[in-house]
This record gives C-alpha cells, sequence and structure tokens, in this order.
C-alpha cells in the first residue's frame, strides 16, 4: 500500500514531497487519480493545447440574444446608463451606424464598431436623466435676490467687481498657474473722490484706467495663491483712495506741462487774440487791463475760448474745426 | 484552499475565469460598503449646502457600470436629501459667469452645450447668451521619410473647437452647484475654462479718507 501511493508520488514529480505523513498522502492519492490528464501537463511545464486543448478547456459561453430584444419600451433608461460608460452595443436598441462607408454602400453597423466606442457619449445625460439629478440639486441651490435685477443696480450696490479664471483639463497635474491671476475692476465715480484726489489718482494708476468707461483695473499675478493676490488688489486699492487724498508740498509746483486737462486762462491764445483785437482798436481808447478784461467779456471772445478749449481737449474733429472757423469769423467780423 | 490549487491548476483557463469573476463581485461588493459607509457618518456632520452635493456626487461616481442598477438610485436620493444644512455665512454674487470648453470634435461640444443650458434651465440660472468662437487651427508641415526626400512633405493640422455659455445673476452656492455638476460630466477629451467676476461692495476703509479727520503734517514724501 504504502510502496504504491509511493511510486504514485514519484509519477506526481514535484508536486508532492516524499515523507510526507499517511494521512496526507491518501488524500493527495484521491487528487492525483481524479484529474490524471492536468497533472501530466503540470510535469511538463507548458501546456500542449493542440490535440488536447479543446477538451480540457471549459466549453465556451453562449453568447445568447443581445439584451436590447428584452428591453421594454417605456422602460427607465437612466437605470441602464446611470453614470458615464462606454458604448455597449448589446445594452443600446438603436441602429447606429458610424464610421466611413463601404465602397457604394453605408457606414458599419454598431456590432463590433470601434468608432462608437471611441468617441465620448452622452448616453448617460439624457434630458430625463438631467431632469433628475437637478431634482436632486435643487434644494442645494440658492436664490438671486429678485431687487438686483439690472446691471446699473448691481453697479450701485456693489461696485467693485473682482474677476478670476478657473482651469479644468486632463494633464499630468490639476494645477494651472494662471488661475492665480485676479482682476480687480471700480468705477471711479462710485469712490468718494473730490477733484484733486481724482486727479491724482489718474496720474498715480496710468495706464490701468481707461477714460472711455471710467474704469479702474487692477490686476494682480506677483502672489502665488489667488486668495493672496486678491488681498493684495483690495490692499493697493486702499493705498491708492488714501494716497490720493493726500497733497504733499512738491504739488504746489505743478506746470502747465503737467495739467490733465486744457484751461483757456493765462494761455498763450488768450494773450494773442487780446492782442490783436487791442491792436485792432485804432484811437479812442487808452490801454491797459480795464480794455482787456472788457474785451473778455464780449460774446464773441467767449465762443472763441470755447472752441479753442474744445479742440485742445477733445482734439480735431469736422465739428471742431467748423465751431472755431464760426468763432473766428465772429471775433473778426468777417 | 482555493489559493493552494491555483497554483497546481494555473494553466487551466476555467479556473482563472472563475477566480476573475469572483473577485470582480468582491470588488463590487466592496464598493457598495463603500457607499454605504460614506452616507452614514454625513448625517450627524453639519455640511454646508455645497459640500453635501459634493458627497453625493463622489457617491455617484463611485457606482458599478453594470446595468443592472436600479437598486442603486433610490438609497442615495433619499439620503442626501437630509444633509443639507443652511449657514450664516452670505452668500458670494456673481455677476458673470462664463464657461469656455475647449475640444477637437464640435459634435462632442453640440452635445455637451445642449446638457449643459439645460441643466442650467432645470436650475433656473439664467443664461445670458450661448455662442461658438472661431476655431483655432495649429498646422506642421513635416518630413515624410525619416532620410532625405526634403521635397516631399506631410502636413498635420489639429483643431481646437470652442463654445461659450455666459450665465449672469448667479449666487455662489448655485454656481457651485452647476459647475461641479457641469465638471462631473466633462468628457474625456474636453477642456474648460471658467471665467467668474465677483460682486463686492466697497469695504467699509475705502469710504472716507483717514486724513479727513485729522490733517495731514508736512512730510516730504520718501
Amino acid at each position: 500500500m504504502a510502496s504504491h501511493t509511493c511510486k504514485t508520488f514519484l509519477s506526481l514529480g514535484r508536486i508532492n514531497v516524499p515523507g510526507l505523513g499517511l494521512q496526507k498522502t491518501a488524500s493527495r492519492a484521491a487528487y492525483a487519480t481524479g484529474l490524471p490528464v492536468n497533472t501530466s501537463a503540470g510535469n511538463k511545464g507548458l501546456p500542449d493545447r493542440s490535440g488536447r486543448g479543446s477538451s480540457v478547456r471549459k466549453p465556451k459561453r453562449d453568447v445568447g440574444e443581445p439584451r436590447t430584444k428584452k428591453m421594454p419600451v417605456d422602460q427607465d433608461w437612466t437605470a441602464v446608463y446611470p453614470a458615464a460608460t462606454p458604448f455597449r452595443q448589446d445594452s443600446i436598441p438603436l441602429p447606429v451606424r458610424m464610421g466611413y462607408p463601404v465602397k457604394g454602400g453605408v457606414p458599419p453597423e454598431k456590432k463590433g464598431n470601434l468608432e462608437l466606442i471611441k468617441i465620448p457619449n452622452f448616453l448617460h445625460l439624457t434630458p430625463a436623466a438631467i431632469k433628475k439629478h437637478c431634482e436632486a440639486l435643487k434644494p442645494m441651490c440658492t436664490e438671486w435676490p429678485s431687487t438686483l435685477d439690472t446691471d446699473a443696480k448691481c453697479d450701485e450696490h456693489f461696485p467693485i467687481k473682482a474677476e478670476s479664471t478657473d482651469y479644468v483639463s486632463a494633464g499630468p497635474s490639476v494645477r494651472n498657474p494662471s488661475a492665480r491671476i485676479v482682476h480687480l475692476k471700480v468705477k471711479l465715480s462710485s469712490l468718494n473722490l473730490d477733484e484733486h484726489a481724482r486727479k491724482k489718482m489718474l496720474k498715480l494708476v496710468g495706464e490701468r484706467y481707461s477714460k472711455d468707461t471710467d474704469i479702474l483695473t487692477i490686476t494682480t499675478d506677483s502672489c502665488p495663491l489667488r486668495q493672496q493676490n486678491y488681498d493684495y488688489a483690495m490692499y493697493l486699492l486702499t493705498v491708492l483712495y488714501h494716497e490720493s487724498w493726500k497733497t504733499e508740498a512738491w504739488e504746489a509746483e505743478k506746470t502747465v506741462a503737467d495739467m490733465e486737462e486744457y484751461s483757456w486762462e493765462d494761455s498763450p491764445s488768450q494773450r494773442n487774440i487780446l492782442d490783436v483785437l487791442v491792436r485792432m482798436k485804432v484811437v479812442g481808447e487808452g490801454e491797459g487791463q480795464d480794455v482787456r478784461e472788457q474785451l473778455l467779456g464780449r460774446k464773441e471772445v467767449q465762443e472763441y475760448k470755447d472752441s479753442v478749449t474744445r479742440l485742445k481737449n477733445e482734439g480735431e474733429s469736422e465739428d471742431a474745426m467748423l465751431q472755431y472757423k464760426e468763432a473766428v469769423k465772429k471775433v473778426f467780423n468777417l | 484552499m482555493r489559493a493552494a490549487l491555483g497554483s497546481h491548476f494555473n494553466s487551466c483557463p476555467t479556473f482563472s475565469k472563475s477566480m476573475a469573476a469572483s473577485m470582480a463581485l468582491r470588488r463590487e461588493l466592496c464598493s457598495l460598503a463603500r457607499i454605504f459607509i460614506d452616507i452614514s457618518p454625513l448625517a450627524p456632520r453639519a455640511l454646508s449646502a455645497c459640500s453635501a452635493h459634493r458627497r453625493f456626487n463622489i457617491i455617484r461616481s463611485h457606482l458599478p457600470s453594470t446595468s443592472s442598477t436600479s437598486f442603486h438610485t433610490a438609497t442615495v436620493f433619499s439620503s442626501t436629501l437630509s444633509s443639507v444644512t443652511v449657514t450664516e455665512e452670505p452668500d458670494s454674487l456673481f455677476q458673470k459667469v462664463s464657461v469656455l470648453v475647449k475640444g477637437h470634435d464640435k459634435a462632442v461640444l453640440d452635445s455637451y452645450e445642449f446638457f449643459a443650458t439645460m441643466a442650467a434651465k432645470e436650475l433656473g440660472i439664467s443664461i445670458s447668451k450661448v455662442y461658438e468662437p472661431h476655431k483655432d487651427t495649429e498646422r506642421l508641415t513635416l518630413l515624410k521619410s525619416i532620410h532625405i526626400f526634403k521635397k516631399h512633405r506631410v502636413q498635420y493640422e489639429m483643431r481646437t473647437y470652442y463654445r461659450c455659455i455666459e450665465l449672469s445673476h448667479i449666487t455662489g452656492c448655485t454656481a457651485q452647484v452647476y459647475l461641479e455638476y457641469i465638471q462631473r460630466n466633462l468628457p474625456e477629451g474636453v477642456a474648460m475654462e471658467v471665467t467668474k467676476t465677483t460682486m463686492e461692495k466697497i469695504p467699509d476703509h475705502i469710504l472716507e479718507p483717514m486724513w479727513k479727520d485729522h490733517p495731514v503734517d508736512d512730510k516730504p514724501s520718501q
């Protein structure tokens, strides 16, 4: 008995270790006799599937009919495709065709079609599914205050606008360094500034102010985080505001070249026109300041002043030149 | 015992299939357990409205993708509704939220636009405009052959299509909910840029200059 079992051990090869107890050997012998073919295959190392493979392998399952035949017409599609999944041709009861058509034929059918699997599908986002999702998301949304319906009202109550961008893309990293940039936009008319403060603010700010829309834009990107950039932008706004209200000693040395707008008083244009008019007046009136003041008070001179101021401030245009021409003609009675 | 059998019969395909099937079953069970474990600690914790939604979405994405999933939807919906809490923190206001999606396939962007606009309508968000910026094309001309044949080249191009959805007058909570829903369902191969314009009041320290009450000493500027 023992010798017989030993022989079976040796035939099994490396499966058993010689010198085991009788109980174990008996159980091992039972396995060995049950499936002789497999043990010999194990001996060789690599299986030989050519002749005996078909009988050894488990018989292939029948494919069966596709699920689409069992689907009722009024089924819940959101249960069939609840999440984003690749295209399964047996689960979708639609005769979809995709791909380049065969010569003189139609695009290939959905069975075994790689093009349909490659393209992202929106089968999990049908209108019914979207409605269901939104129904569940509704409790977490808040309402916009009904009184702030126009942009004008929003600007009046909330004049400061902070703009920033978030980026979503696939890649080795989720982060995008451009996401830290913050643009702060304020309308200067909404800030509490007097004339001097406004002019000083414009000089301090320079390029960041746009005259057409009266919006000051502060762009910060020097800090690594968006919160830091936002805080820095608010800090800059505060500093600009307070500095523009201050009057420094050297501001008294402001020259004509520093002025933002053209003013006609004490300008070469005023002196020139007054000189010309005084010389035009021949006799009868003496020289002096009162003559000049009298000339200044005349309506034509005022019109001339308006046209020159308009030309200098707004730049040259058809209307401005015509107005200047009319004013000059009136002054010289042409 | 099963593992021992495996070492004997590792050539047998039958055994590996059944092993794989049982592994899949085990994985499914583990994921299901994860869902339920996730839900239970949620309820007692005080969450803000928006983070509750985040949990809900995580659960949704963990669902195993099989056809017989009718049981999932019921359990998930009932548990999250109870965990929405309202906090006293003032909500931020967005004057404009601009969602720009970029992709290589126009049809995918069309479908995504339909989905995003429908979601916005369902949630009651006002859409100011939906438009399509012009596509960008990047072209390369490369040599066709690895060696010589300079006259024979091949040209490639990469097209990026854009779609922009602008929403206006939206609160912070709603924006967070909507954007997270949109971004979770962003298809593969599509990128998104979201530009938000927040509205704020003038802070207290800018209302009045601090030199108004006490006059400034004439100090020379540094």
